[in-house]
């Protein structure tokens, strides 16, 4: 019993080990970077987010700002600021804001699920609508019907956010009064810009899982399931359904880097505070800890979606398991011996 | 015997002639913000309205924010020792009945009024005054408009609960219109006490007619009314407490979600109509409020250290020639509003218009540069000596006025190069003094402003010229208590600044928000921020 199940131990870290490792490669990575380009930008972060709180009457002389960079730890060399905002951030302290005074922890935590709510209806509107077109043109008998619904998605990607926004803004909040237009006060506040953002991401998901789909509906198992006289919506989503997941859960894990530059412009058409609008904020404010510890939550929150859908490969395809894998090697030896 | 108070409001009586006609002259549109309260109803027929801003105040309180957005929210809470009539220019008691400055602007008597206290219980003494302006005065430069309004502060002394003295180791002339605004609003004890971080998050308790209530940044800000308010100064229209319970000012940054929120009823008030909108609020269902910053208005500001050709006098004469500001005004410009005319706003007391100066002569300008030497090169461009006549302006807002003035010196042959950059990188220009013309606008409420901007002794040290004669106007100005003397040197140092090219005034910013018509009670202040006490919605 005994060696089997160290076996098993040492499998799982052989799958978890490699893709852990990425996790933490990836946010390294994003907080190396983002540390290096808000260095090696011009002018001087300092005054830029000074000037935030002090309009006309920002400090200029040297002297005075020598004093303030040191308050704000941005004296030491760019090695010291380097490991010392890393050992920081390490220990979930993120800093102060330079501009605003607030801790970037807080900023953080108080945009973060306005951002979260919408990015999250988003993929819901998104996914289901995709699913659906794909599923009337799976059913489809006409050709050109089908045609015509593969057709419709990707306008969502070819209409830029700023401007469909506009236009659901004018239809829905200044012509019918139905939908509030703006801000982040109103519980249905969360509708359009969630909307918005629901086509461009729901289009690049519907490429993907209708290509896979209509992949599938050549395929010779889907034709010996027609030929055996299983109903197509049957076929849909007892066979062809859980084969066309793959790819898509795959896109649904990158979608999330997409959200997260959506929600940007998104929050700005619709004046919503959220992650998207607190770091084009801070990117103009040079608020170098604000970019710094949002870059960092984005990268865990990607890293931490892609881990799982790493992981929910396993539960959807049972040949990337790998107990799975061996069964399927047996299976196949197995067959070759037999014939 | 006379009256203190009513010997300074004498004093004083001169700034106010020169501002209401300036005024009068400012306000040939949008002016109806004061209206006549005779014989209204000071009731309201809804309690929350809600005044949709175009940004996060990032720190509200009004003691430590630059912000117009957020010094805007800031006055409905705080009140002011003083107050100054916006069309007069008059100061008028508010928490102190009375007040009096020594000749030498050095110290600065006070007489609080009996029976103001603050939300939190407190009551109003001049222990508490004291406290604010040590506090105050302690934060330095974080709090960089009160710190300008304390230069040379030194200590209160308190006489008894409501007499005490505020005392300057050098004249202060900008302290008693200082005391006017929310800057130097006082705050309750507790909150003077809290630290500078706090009370940018949570707020500051003010006797004002109203509260904090909420602040979500870069969401919204809520305040709510005070029951048993009693002090409004005498300008207000009314008295007793606020008309409307609570005010909500959601944060809505995207122009266009302002403009079709007042369209459509969501919003009853937004701040900053975007100029080219004013029309569509004309209609009889909603009304326009403006009025120009006080102050420097925006121009170019030249660093002659850094450049030969705008060390050039002849070429300084020559762009403030070539520029147009009429059709700068009406191309960038609020509709109705005033050409920027001088080295103040049309709003600020002490303006003088140096039109006459500064009337555009597109000939005159060309044949000055002729006779400067600058001739015209093959490509359109003026040269001398093989100097190119080409400077850049650094700037971090308003490129369009930028580019209308670049295409005006295009046509006598000015190279004009526009740097928009960031706000850091505009400062951080100032620090390093490495920029041939800055082009920005100054806001304060007082003439001193000139100060800021072009004393080669201001620690701000955004102009670098050479004008002695104006060094000494300057500073002088500043140490007068005579304020038909002071004014005088005002007016000198306007002349000055215009006929040596030391600035060139380009355009008059302007304050321009928009209500629905059943607003009522909207003002402005002399320092074009907003009163909302009496602001209130009719049925």
């Amino acid at each position: 019993m005994k060696p089997n199940n160290d076996s098993r131990a040492k499998r799982a870290l052989r799958f978890i080990g490699p893709r852990l490792f990425q996790f933490v490669f990836v946010i390294w990575a994003a907080y190396t970077l983002t540390f290096l380009l808000l260095h090696l930008l011009p002018g001087d972060p300092l005054i830029a987010a000074l000037s935030v709180k002090g309009g006309d009457a920002t400090p200029t002389d040297p002297d005075e700002l020598r004093e303030l960079r040191a308050r704000y730890g941005l004296d030491g060399s760019m090695w010291d600021q380097y490991v010392t905002n890393g050992l920081a951030a390490l220990r979930g302290d993120l800093g102060v804001s330079i501009a605003t005074g607030q801790n970037v922890g807080d900023m953080i935590a108080r945009a973060l699920p306005n951002t979260a709510i919408v990015a999250i209806l988003a993929l819901v509107i998104g996914v289901t609508v995709s699913m659906v077109i794909t599923y009337w043109a799976f059913v489809a008998r006409r050709s050109w019907l089908r045609n015509s619904l593969l057709q419709i998605p990707p306008l969502g990607v070819a209409i830029p956010a700023f401007f469909s926004g506009l236009v659901l803004v004018s239809v829905f909040a200044y012509g019918l009064g139905l939908l509030p237009s703006s801000g982040s006060r109103n519980p249905l506040s969360p509708i359009l810009p969630a909307v918005t953002l629901a086509m461009p991401v729901g289009a690049i998901f519907f490429q993907v899982f209708s290509a896979a789909v209509l992949e599938a509906r050549a395929s010779s198992y889907v034709f010996t399931a027609i030929a055996k006289g299983v109903s197509l919506p049957l076929l849909f989503f007892r066979h062809v359904l859980r084969n066309a997941l793959l790819p898509s859960i795959t896109i649904l894990g990158l979608l999330i880097g997409y959200l997260a530059g959506g929600t940007a412009v998104v929050e700005s058409v619709f004046s919503r505070d959220g992650i998207g609008r607190l770091t084009v904020d801070a990117v103009l404010a040079r608020d170098g800890n604000v970019v710094q510890g949002v870059v960092l939550v984005v990268a865990v929150v990607y890293s931490v979606v892609n881990l799982l859908v790493d992981l929910s490969y396993g539960l959807i395809d049972p040949r990337i398991r790998p107990a799975g894998r061996r069964r399927v090697r047996a299976a196949h030896d197995a067959a070759v011996v037999a014939s | 015997m006379t009256n203190p108070s009513h010997r300074l409001r004498r004093a004083l009586a001169p700034i106010g002639a020169v501002a209401a006609l300036s005024l009068l002259a400012a306000c040939s549109s949008g002016g109806g913000a004061t209206t006549d309260s005779g014989s209204q109803d000071m009731t309201s027929a809804r309690d929350t309205l809600i005044f949709a801003i175009k940004e996060d105040p990032t720190c509200i309180d009004p003691q430590q924010t630059t912000l117009t957005t957020s010094l805007n929210i800031g006055r409905q809470v705080v009140d002011s020792l003083v107050d100054q009539n916006a069309e007069t220019g008059e100061i008028v008691p508010w928490l102190a009945s009375e007040y009096t400055a020594n000749d030498e602007l050095t110290s600065f008597d006070f007489t609080l009024r009996d029976g103001v206290t603050f939300s939190d219980g407190s009551a109003l003494t001049s222990d508490t005054v004291k406290a604010n302006f040590d506090a105050l005065f302690a934060l330095g430069r974080t709090a960089s408009l009160a710190s300008q309004y304390l230069a040379g502060y030194t200590d209160t002394t308190v006489v008894d609960d409501t007499h005490f003295t505020v005392n300057f180791s050098a004249p202060n002339v900008v302290f008693l219109q200082g005391a006017s605004t929310m800057t130097l609003g006082i705050v309750a004890g507790a909150s003077a006490t809290a630290s500078p971080e706090e009370r940018c998050t949570t707020g500051v308790i003010g006797s004002g007619p109203f509260t904090f209530t909420s602040y979500t940044p870069n969401d919204s800000v809520v305040i709510s009314a005070r029951e048993g308010y009693g002090w409004p100064s005498e300008l207000r229209q009314h008295t007793g407490d606020a008309l409307v319970k609570t005010i909500e000012f959601p944060v809505i940054t995207e122009n266009g979600n302002r403009t079709g929120g007042l369209e459509s009823g969501e919003y009853d008030i937004i701040q900053d109509v975007p100029y080219i909108d004013a029309a569509r609020f004309e209609s009889g269902d909603f009304q326009l409020f403006s009025k120009a910053n006080t102050g420097v208005p925006n121009g170019l500001i030249p660093n002659l250290k850094h450049s030969s050709v705008v060390a050039d006098p002849a070429v300084r004469k020559a762009i403030q020639l070539a520029t147009d500001r009429e059709e700068i005004r009406d191309l960038t410009g609020a509709p109705g509003s005033e050409a920027a005319s001088s080295a103040l706003t049309s709003s600020t007391t002490g303006f003088v218009s140096q039109a006459d100066a500064l009337a555009t002569d597109v000939d005159a300008a060309a044949k000055g540069l002729e006779a400067a030497g600058w001739k015209l090169g093959s490509d359109g461009i003026r040269e001398k000596n093989g100097q190119k006549l080409t400077f850049t302006v650094t700037a971090f807002y308003a490129q369009d006025v930028l580019e209308v003035a670049q295409m005006q010196l295009k046509k006598v042959g000015i190279d004009m190069q526009i740097n928009i950059t960031d706000a850091g990188g505009f400062f951080g220009a100032i620090s390093s003094g490495d920029y041939d013309f800055l082009a920005a606008a100054l806001t304060r409420t007082d003439p001193d402003a000139l100060r800021t901007v072009f004393s080669q002794a201001a620690a701000s040290k955004w102009a670098i010229i050479d004008d002695p004669a104006l060094e000494s106007v300057l500073i002088e100005q500043s140490t007068l208590n005579d304020t038909e003397a002071r004014m005088a040197l005002v007016a000198e140092a306007q002349k000055l600044i215009i006929e040596n090219g030391d600035f060139i005034p380009l355009l008059e910013t302007v304050q321009l928000h928009g209500a629905s018509s059943a607003i009522q009670g909207f003002e402005f202040d002399s320092a074009s921020r907003i009163q909302l006490y009496d602001v209130r919605a009719t049925s």
